[in-house]
This record gives structure tokens, C-alpha cells and sequence, in this order.
């Protein structure tokens, strides 16, 4: 986990908040389980039994922790979905067994078989489809990932903050080539994204 | 009599044959629990040897132990036996061996149906088998996504050996559910009301409810899939009309419930155990009900959370995320009413109380990260991760596979009598909780550093060399606690070292019998008053086998009898005799086997053949019930005499028609929605050509349907009043013809069944709809049949309502159909 | 029967409902509906919050029946267990269907 883009980072956030809400709760548990095993003088009656472990513990507790994670996990997602931008660039990404062919509206004749080719430091829209069977667009650095499913286009924002390359992997098994179905994402700085715009070569 | 006197007496009665032929006609629901449960672990241990396999392939980079064909084939079985060949038959076989127990009655509601269920998951189970060692085993992941498994992607027999054998095993876990939900409902001693069933009971009923809802979707999803690859009906190909996500949606709305279905059973175990080893009763009884009905409905509104990446647009995911977090309140309200039960007894650290523990640890933390993946952000860097892979080995084997090991050592005196002699089980558990830690652990952590699921091998670039190698050898250490445990329990069995007969006094009807359990159960039945049986009467157990319960001196002719309960009150509703052994069930699902095989083969020619034969045989299997004069109420003891099963409007037959007719609504409920989900969802809708619409076969097809429900009610009007029933028979034989014929036509100008998924949905509704005319129609013929032969009077009424259920539910279903094929063709 | 019904009524329209707005959020995108504005309103938005009040409106109906001492149980265990279910369903229809209102409704909504 090194987040290199907005959509990644808040991400990783959001695991780090979890992580320590996680093990906060887990301590919680397992010290209450541990008293319980204490030597204990006359016991309390059942109904206060019953506030305290069932009402307070296992409904209020809960709830109002669920409560804020959710409020939070949702304002996290409404962030990163693709919303109008005009610096937002847009790329089509289409995986067969076992290769991505990435297009660019910029550029329409413009295709490049495995390579991503984008510019750093703006959001880039990725409309992921399939021609064979389901796929998955993952560049784990960058952002989640979104399903390639034939006969539905699916649009994913990623953005690099800084040039560099990235790994991307198809995070859906398909078969037999499943194991080394990867590609790469190169972000470019804004020279190198013109210059690959205007470039014919691969 | 004496109390041996009556136990020989009764065990004549109730005894299976001797002998390994006993087990092929036994209708003895503690016989087919062991078999079951030894069965189902059998199944555990061959699962456990694939994930070795998986656990020593990922051991080290660039791996050669295999190659990606047999290793796909490896973690797809691997998957899918512990989840269709363990977890639930193990639930299946606890429960049926259990229940009756618990209940205080002395066998479940349909014996003869727990045999056929259970060597239908024996047949299915040895099919999946016989793929793996002729190395053409499924290969597509245990959830089977087309396109991939698809005829074009997937040509071989491997997919169809899933489809098939699982559908098959399907079959087995729908018969236990309407068997459990039927006797938990009826099968209780009196007395028994809904507030005093052992919690169990409870978490049995839920389940078996949650199963009768939870499997049609699959079973739907399984033969949509094979009739594509079989006949090429597109139904999930983009290209055709069809949607892959189709498939999604039926088999998580199935995937996701399945895992409560899992984690319940296991839960009822720990309410069971649990305060036993703490000395205290359960804390919150109502509460622990009302959640564990909340956690079922609401696992049914959490399937789309495991396709929160494929495109769903965000206000429908945040519908999902916002239900998978709160399914998590009722788990919690379970788990610190645990906790309050072990503040409020004294806890003891005895060896089904550490796997207790073992449960906690691990189920909390599987889920709090099930929290984190129900966030829709976390998930989309999760999802299909080892991370993934990891959480749901948490939920499963701690909410599972720990629970269910506190249980057999809680039981294991139960089913042997013996106590254990070597103190293997505390060295096991050790291994088996650290063993589990470490391997899972490790494979969150290479989950969140971007190793996917699935994977064959991987780089030594890659940096999760050291992390991988760290968890396989906690899966081995794992495997060798699970050995111990296998030794010890064979250990246990061979040495004869007797206990005594409440090891854990524990509070239950269970243990108010000899262990091992005699055939019969209990030589009378208790009346009960509260929860805690044996702590109000600790000498319950002689005082039942001494006859002073209900049913104390047996029955008519010594045939199997026991009695039912008003489902509310427990007061005592009616008489049963059940069925002595039998080799109808197995023959019977020998016969299913061969339908199943020869759509497997391809060997078309027999199908129609072997479905006549299950018809041939389930008519014979009804036929052998009843009697052919009316039977005076039957004295069951303190005062009480109770009419027979057949002389009543609601007999267990008619609830378990209901019952199983709730899972064949939900089957065809999902049918319907598949059809709205490719018209408004799939890409190339609308199709080409709609069907041509008759208001003539429409109008014909809905008076039938009418006509043949009014003349069922009809019927059972005359029967009453002691006219003669056969024109009304008729008539309900011809309404159900009728509309046979209309939807058959339909079928046969269905436009291009094999060019649009328009088609090819049309076709299944109508051949659903064609299936039901048939069997109404062979329902109200048999019926005739009955009349005819003197096997009804206006007091042995109990078939005709059975027959008017099936009947209105074919005429809801056809009109349904009929609607749905002729009125879209109206509107344009 | 009819105690067992009364307990998994709540739970059950709860599960109708969520299915019916998710259904009808579903048809509202796929048909790009969303959009759509009569005067200041937007259609779709309305559509789904009614859809939200509704479902709350028939839980509480469901919720005082049940506590109603002409339809509640005969039996205190079975009328606790309904009561308990009864908020269970108001209170998840409240807490599952809260996104209509705060989430953009499809994916690409501006």
C-alpha cells in the first residue's frame, strides 16, 4: 500500500481509520471476555444483565459506530466517483483473454496494447469493457478497481500525482492465462503527454 | 412393564437392520444424522487435503508443483466442497440427529424424506468426486462466472459436473430444510410453546427458512447456465440479449444468505454450549430470537455487496453498504449476549468451552473486517484480493469450524456413550487456533499488499515470498491439529470406556436418554414446562423411560408413533404413524441420480425415463400412507386422545407442501426477476420480435386456471359433506390440462428461443408452467385414485387439502406465465 | 403460524421494500431518468424519497398493529419477539434507505 493518487490515498485512509477502529473494538472484546473469568461475589439480576450487555453493548454500541462509518465510507465514495471536470481526460480500456487495448478520446486513432498511457497530476476517466469474459481494471497505487463486462462500459476516475509508472493487474479470474494478465500505466508530466499524443509510434 | 421391557419392546419397533444393509433402509433420523455428519466430515477432510495442496503450491515463487489447468480445478473444488458438501450437510446432519432430541419427540416429520435427501447428497456429492480424479473436475471458482464458464470459454464437461452435482446436492439440502421446519414447527413434546423450544430449535427453524429461500436462486442460476451450454439458449451472453451480471445477482442473492446459513447453525451451538460450561441459563432468550430472524432477513438485502465493482451506480451500492452494516448490529446483540451469559455464570475452561473461545477470537475479527468491505471504497481496493480470500476463511472457520468442534466434543458422549480416554483434544486445539492465525493472518497482509485471489503463482519480485511461506506453514500446522482430532474421535470410538449419562448437566431434553441414544428416544414423552427440563425434574430421564409420559404404552399394531403439537401453544394436535425401514429412498434417489447423470452424459433418450420413474416411485411412496377405514382418536396417556394424521385439514403432508412450495415461489419468483432484470438491465433488449399474443389462449388458459381451482374447493366441500367427489376431480384434472395445452402452445411459437434472451426466457417460464400443469394434474389424479379405493371419508380429509394447495399454486403460476408471455405483445 | 407471521412481518416488507426502491432506483438509471426536471424538480429524486417515506410510513403502521391489542399475540413471549422485529424492520428501513436521500443517484450524476 503506497498510494500514489487522490482515489488511493483516501482509500488507504479510510483502512487506517478502520485498522485502529478494528483493533480498539477487538480489545474491547477480548477484555470483556477475559474478566469474565474472574472469581465474581453475589450476581446481578438478569434485567440489568440485559441493559447493560444487550441494550448498551450489542445494540446501541454497534449501531452508532456503523452509523458514523457508513456516513464516512459514503462521503469517501460520492468523492471519487467521475464528476464533470474539464481537465478530466478520457481513455477507453477494452480486455480480451489475456490483453488490454487502451484507446484515447484525445487521439481516436491513437491504440496501445498493455500500456496506459496518461497524463499525470489530472483526473482520467477509464471506460473499462470486455469482448470475451468478465475482467477487472486494477491499478492498485492509483485507485480501486472496476469490472470489464461485455456488453456494459464501466467508468473508473484515476489519477498519478506524479509521473512515474504504475502496475496494473485484471483482478478477475478468466481462465487459464489469469496468472501473468497485467499491463502498466505510464503517467506522463504535461510534455511527455503531448508529445505522446502527437507521436505515431508505439 | 419394566423399563427393560419396554425399551426391548420398543426397540423392536424402531430398530434399523442390522448391519451394513441397515444403512440402505434405515428411516431413523439418529442413524442418518451419523451418517450424515460422518459423511459431511469425510467431505471436510477432502476439502482439507485440496487447500493443502492450494497452501503448498503458493509456498514459494514461480511454483511447478502444478500447473494453472489442474490448480483452477484444485481452488474451485476446494470452495465448493466445503461449501455445498460440508458446511450444510454438517448443519443437516446435526440438526437431524439433534432435533428430535431436543425437542422431546422421537423422530422428525417425514423419515423416509431424510433417507432420500440423504443419499441424493451421497449420489451428488460422489459425482463432483468421481470429476476430481478423472482430472475434469470444475475449474471456473467456486461462484462459476459466466461468460467464463460458458460453452464458448468453458467447452468441457467441467462446468456441467458443477451445474449438475451441485443442483443434485441442492435437492438433499431443500428436503432436510422442509423437513427440519415441519418438525420444529410440529414435532415438539407438548407442552413445548414457542418460548420454551431450546434456543437450537430456533436457529434450526430460521436456517431451514433461510435455506427453503436461499438455494431456488442458485438452483435457478444452475439450470439457466446449463440450459445455455447444453442448448445454447443465451441467457447470460451479452451478444444474445442475455447479461453475465444475471448470474450475479441469482447466485449471491443465493451466496450471501448461504453464509448465515452457515454461521447460524453454528451460533445455535454456542447458545447451547455455552452456558452449560458457564453454569448459568442464556442471556436475553427473546433477544437472541428476535436477532437471529432480524440477521436473516437482512442477509437477504446484502447479495449486491459482493458486486460493488462491477459498475452499480453509487446510490445502489450505498443501499448494500448501508444493509451490510447493519446486519452487523444482530451479530452484535449475539455476541455480547454471550459475553453478559458468561459474566452472569462461571465460566469453565473445559475443552468445547476453548473452542468457544477459539470462535470468538476469530469470528470478531472476521467481522470487523466484513465492516471494512462493506465500505464500498475499501472493498474496491479489496475486493478479489487474498485480503478477501482471508476474511471469509475468519467468518467461515470461526463462525463455523470452531463452533462446530466445540459441538462434537459437547456431543461426542452423546453419540457414543464413552468418555474420552486420551486428552488429545487440548494439544489439537492449540495446534488448529494457532495454525489457523498464522495462515490467515499472513494472507490479509499479502492481500493488502495487491496479491490477487486465484492465482496460480507468483514472481519472487512480487516481495510476498516470505509471507506466503509463513502461511502455508501455518495451514499445515493447522491440517495437523485437525488429524489429532480425527485420531482422537477414532480413538474414542474403539475404546469402550462408559460415561455417565449427563457429563455436562446440562439442562436439555438430549440428555434425559441413554447414550447412545436408543432408536426410539424417549419410551415416553415429556410434557414440558420450561425451558430447562431436566434442571426441574433431574430425574426425568427414568421417569420417562418408565412409561409415565405421554405415548407411554405403544401404539396400535407396534408401529412408530409419536404426536404433534399446536405450533403456538404446544398443546397436542394430532397423531402420527410414521413408515417403518425402508429402501424406497434410496432407490428413489438412485433414480433422481440417473435424471441428473443422463443430462450430465447427454444421454437424452433416458431423461424422460428416469423423471416417469421418480413419478412411478412418488406415487408409491404416498400410495403406502393411510388407511382404508376410519380410526377412532387414539389415547396417548394423562387423558389426552388425539385424531390421526390423515383425519385432520392440516397434516405434516400439507406443511410440508407449504413449505416447499415457498422455496418453489422463491425459484420461480427469481425466474420472473431475471426476466425484468435482462428487459430493463441487459444490453439488446427490446428483442427483435415479440411474442404474437392470442386473447383466445390467454382467456382459455386463466378460465382453466379458475375453473380447476374452484373445483379443488369444490371437492373438498363434497368430501366433507359426504357427496361424491370424482366430477369435481375431473374437472380440476381437465382445468389443469387445459392449461397445460395453452402454455404448451405457447412454448412452441416462442419466437427464437436460441437468438434472444427474450426467447429463451419465455421458453423456461413456459416449461416451468407446464412442469406444475403436469404435476396438478397427476396430484388430483392420484387423488381420484385414493377416492376410488376407499382412502378418504369425510374424516380422512387430509389429502384433499394437500392437492388444493399444489393446485392453486399451478393456477397463480399459470396465470403469472400467461400474463407475462401474451400481454407485453398487447401493449405494442 | 400466525405467530410466526407476526414476527417475521416487519422484517419481511422491510426486505419488499428495499428490493422495490432498489428496482425502481435501478429502472430510474437505466432509463436516464435522472435527469429529468419538471419545473425545479427533480422527478427522480422526488420519486425514490416518496418511495423512502412510504416504506417508513408502512412499518410504523406494522409497528403500532402489533402492539394493537386486538392483532398483537396471545402469548408475551411472541409479542415481545414481534415488538422487537417490528423495530427491527422500521429501523432498517430507515438506516438502508437513507442513501435516497443523501447519495447521487447514478453513477456519472453531475
Amino acid at each position: 500500500m503506497a498510494p500514489a493518487g487522490p482515489a488511493a490515498r483516501s482509500i488507504a485512509t479510510l483502512w487506517w481509520v478502520m485498522l485502529i477502529g478494528a483493533v480498539l473494538i477487538f480489545g474491547l472484546v477480548m477484555i470483556l471476555l477475559g474478566l469474565s473469568f474472574r472469581r465474581r461475589g453475589a450476581a446481578a439480576d438478569e434485567a440489568r444483565h440485559i441493559r447493560v450487555w444487550i441494550i448498551s453493548l450489542g445494540l446501541a454500541f454497534p449501531a452508532a459506530v456503523l452509523l458514523l462509518l457508513l456516513a464516512y465510507g459514503l462521503v469517501i465514495g460520492e468523492q471519487l466517483l467521475p464528476r464533470n471536470n474539464p481537465e478530466a481526460v478520457s481513455v477507453q480500456a477494452e480486455a480480451r483473454r489475456w490483453a488490454w487495448t487502451f484507446s484515447y478520446d484525445a487521439r481516436p486513432e491513437r491504440t496501445t496494447q498493455n500500456v496506459l498511457h496518461i497524463p499525470a497530476g489530472r483526473p482520467v476517466d477509464v471506460a473499462v469493457t470486455s469482448e470475451d469474459v468478465i475482467h477487472s481494471f486494477w491499478v492498485p497505487r492509483l485507485a480501486g478497481k472496476i469490472d470489464a463486462i461485455p456488453g456494459h462500459v464501466n467508468i473508473l476516475r484515476i489519477e498519478a500525482d506524479q509521473p512515474g509508472t504504475y502496475a496494473g493487474r485484471s483482478a478477475e479470474f478468466s481462465g487459464g492465462g489469469y496468472d501473468g494478465f497485467s499491463f502498466t500505466v505510464i503517467a506522463h508530466d504535461a510534455a511527455g503527454w503531448d508529445a505522446f499524443l502527437m507521436d505515431g509510434t508505439e | 412393564m419394566s423399563i427393560l421391557e419396554r425399551h426391548r419392546k420398543l426397540t423392536a419397533i424402531w430398530s434399523s437392520e442390522p448391519g451394513f444393509k441397515g444403512w440402505f433402509s434405515t428411516v431413523n433420523h439418529t442413524d442418518l444424522g451419523r451418517m450424515f455428519l460422518v459423511t459431511a466430515f469425510f467431505f471436510f477432510l477432502v476439502g482439507g487435503v485440496l487447500a493443502m495442496l492450494i497452501r503448498a503450491q503458493l509456498a514459494t515463487p514461480d511454483s511447478a508443483f502444478m500447473g494453472p489447468e489442474i490448480y483452477n480445478q484444485v481452488f474451485t473444488m476446494h470452495g465448493t466442497i466445503m461449501m455445498f458438501l460440508f458446511a450444510i450437510p454438517m448443519f443437516e446432519g446435526l440438526a437431524i440427529y439433534l432435533l428430535p432430541k431436543l425437542l422431546g419427540t422421537r423422530d422428525l416429520a417425514f423419515p423416509r424424506l431424510t433417507a432420500y435427501g440423504y443419499w441424493c447428497y451421497v449420489f451428488g456429492g460422489t459425482m463432483l468426486l468421481v470429476s476430481m480424479f478423472l482430472g475434469i473436475a470444475p475449474d471456473g471458482g467456486w461462484f462459476m462466472y459466466p461468460p467464463l464458464t460458458g460453452a464458448i470459454y468453458s467447452p468441457g464437461i467441467n462446468t456441467d459436473f458443477w451445474l449438475i452435482g451441485i443442483t443434485f446436492v441442492e435437492i438433499s439440502a431443500i428436503a432436510a430444510a422442509v423437513e427440519i421446519t415441519v418438525s420444529v414447527l410440529k414435532f415438539r413434546a407438548p407442552g413445548m410453546s414457542l418460548d420454551k423450544m431450546p434456543i437450537f430449535a430456533w436457529y434450526a427453524l430460521v436456517t431451514a427458512l433461510m435455506i427453503l429461500t436461499g438455494f431456488p436462486p442458485l438452483i435457478l442460476g444452475s439450470v439457466l447456465l446449463e440450459l445455455e451450454r447444453a442448448f445454447g439458449l443465451p441467457f447470460f451472453q451479452a451478444e444474445l440479449g442475455g447479461d453475465s451480471l444475471l448470474w450475479q445477482h441469482l447466485f449471491w442473492l443465493f451466496g450471501h444468505p448461504e453464509v448465515y446459513i452457515i454461521f447460524l447453525p453454528a451460533a445455535g451451538i454456542i447458545s447451547t454450549v455455552l452456558p452449560v460450561m458457564c453454569r448459568t441459563t442464556l442471556l436475553g432468550y427473546g433477544w437472541i430470537v428476535a436477532a437471529i430472524v432480524a440477521l436473516a432477513f437482512l442477509s437477504f438485502g446484502l447479495w449486491v455487496h459482493h458486486m460493488f465493482t462491477t459498475g452499480i451506480p453509487h446510490m445502489g451500492l450505498a443501499f448494500f453498504s448501508a444493509a451490510s452494516t447493519l446486519v452487523a448490529v444482530p451479530t452484535g446483540v449475539q455476541i455480547f449476549a454471550w459475553i453478559g451469559t458468561m459474566w452472569k455464570g462461571r465460566p469453565e475452561l473445559r475443552l468445547p468451552m476453548l473452542h468457544i473461545l477459539g470462535f470468538f477470537v476469530t469470528f470478531v475479527i472476521g467481522g470487523l473486517t466484513g465492516v471494512m468491505v462493506a465500505v464500498v471504497p475499501f472493498d474496491w481496493q479489496a475486493h478479489d484480493t487474498a485480503f478477501i480470500t482471508a476474511h471469509l476463511h475468519y467468518v467461515l472457520f470461526g463462525g463455523f469450524v470452531f463452533p462446530i468442534l466445540a459441538g462434537l466434543y459437547y456431543w461426542l458422549p452423546h453419540f457414543t456413550g464413552r468418555k474420552r480416554f486420551f486428552r488429545l483434544g487440548e494439544v489439537a486445539f492449540a495446534l488448529i487456533f494457532t495454525g489457523f492465525h498464522v495462515t490467515f493472518l499472513a494472507m490479509h497482509w499479502v492481500g493488502l499488499l495487491g496479491q490477487r485471489r486465484r492465482i496460480s503463482t507468483y514472481q519472487a519480485e512480487d516481495g510476498w515470498t516470505a509471507i506466503n511461506l509463513i502461511s502455508s506453514i501455518g495451514g499445515f500446522v493447522l491440517a495437523i491439529g485437525i488429524a489429532i482430532v480425527v485420531i482422537e474421535v477414532a480413538l474414542h470410538a474403539v475404546t469402550a470406556n462408559r460415561g455417565k449419562r449427563n457429563p455436562w448437566k446440562a439442562t436439555t431434553l438430549e440428555w434425559a436418554m441413554m447414550t447412545p441414544a436408543p432408536a426410539y428416544n424417549f419410551a415416553s414423552l415429556p410434557h414440558i414446562s420450561s425451558r430447562e427440563p431436566l434442571n426441574d425434574d433431574p430425574d426425568l430421564a427414568v421417569r420417562l423411560a418408565r412409561g409415565e409420559g405421554y405415548l407411554g404404552d405403544s401404539g396400535p399394531g407396534g408401529r412408530r408413533e409419536t404426536l404433534t403439537v399446536n405450533a403456538s401453544s404446544g398443546q397436542p394436535d394430532y397423531h402420527v404413524i410414521y413408515p417403518g425401514n425402508t429402501r424406497l429412498p434410496v432407490f428413489m434417489a438412485a433414480v433422481t441420480g440417473l435424471f441428473f447423470l443422463s443430462l450430465l452424459l447427454k444421454f437424452y433418450w433416458i431423461t424422460p425415463l428416469a423423471v416417469s420413474g421418480v413419478a412411478f416411485l412418488a406415487c408409491r411412496w404416498v400410495w403406502t400412507l393411510g388407511h382404508r377405514g376410519d380410526l377412532p382418536d387414539q389415547p396417548v396417556g394423562h387423558g389426552v386422545a388425539l385424531p390421526n394424521s390423515i383425519a385432520v385439514d392440516h397434516g405434516s403432508g400439507w406443511w410440508g407442501s407449504l413449505f416447499l412450495l415457498t422455496a418453489n415461489a422463491t425459484f420461480f419468483g427469481s425466474l420472473l426477476f431475471g426476466f425484468a432484470f435482462l428487459w430493463t438491465v441487459a444490453p439488446g433488449w427490446p428483442p427483435p420480435a415479440l411474442f404474437e399474443p392470442s386473447l383466445l389462449e390467454m382467456a382459455a388458459g386463466l378460465a382453466a386456471a379458475a375453473a380447476s381451482t374452484a373445483a379443488i374447493r369444490r371437492a373438498i366441500r363434497a368430501n366433507r359433506n359426504g357427496q361424491t367427489v370424482m366430477p369435481s376431480l375431473v374437472l380440476a384434472i381437465a382445468g389443469a390440462l387445459v392449461l397445460g395445452a395453452v402454455i404448451g402452445s405457447l412454448m412452441l411459437r416462442t419466437p427464437g428461443p436460441s437468438a434472444h434472451a427474450y426467447g429463451a426466457t419465455l421458453l423456461v417460464l413456459g416449461g416451468y408452467g407446464l412442469f406444475h400443469a403436469a404435476l396438478g394434474a397427476l396430484m388430483a389424479g392420484f387423488l381420484a385414485m385414493r377416492v376410488r379405493r376407499g382412502f378418504t371419508s369425510p374424516v380422512r380429509r387430509a389429502e384433499f387439502p394437500i392437492v388444493r394447495l399444489w393446485i392453486d399454486y399451478l393456477a397463480v403460476v399459470g396465470m403469472l406465465v400467461l400474463l407475462a408471455a401474451h400481454v407485453p405483445g398487447f401493449l405494442t | 403460524m400466525k405467530d410466526i407471521l407476526r414476527i417475521i412481518i416487519a422484517p419481511l416488507v422491510w426486505l419488499v421494500t428495499f428490493t422495490l426502491v432498489y428496482g425502481l432506483h435501478g429502472v430510474l438509471c437505466g432509463h436516464d431518468l435522472t435527469t429529468l426536471m419538471i419545473g425545479k424538480i427533480p422527478v427522480a429524486r422526488v420519486l425514490l424519497i416518496a418511495a423512502y417515506v412510504f416504506a417508513a410510513l408502512v412499518q410504523l403502521a406494522l409497528l403500532a398493529a402489533l402492539h394493537a391489542p386486538r392483532l398483537a399475540s396471545r402469548y408475551s413471549f411472541v409479542r415481545f419477539v414481534s415488538r422487537a422485529t417490528g423495530w427491527v424492520g422500521l429501523g432498517a428501513t430507515l438506516w438502508t434507505l437513507f442513501p435516497v436521500v443523501t447519495t447521487s443517484s447514478c453513477g456519472l450524476a453531475m
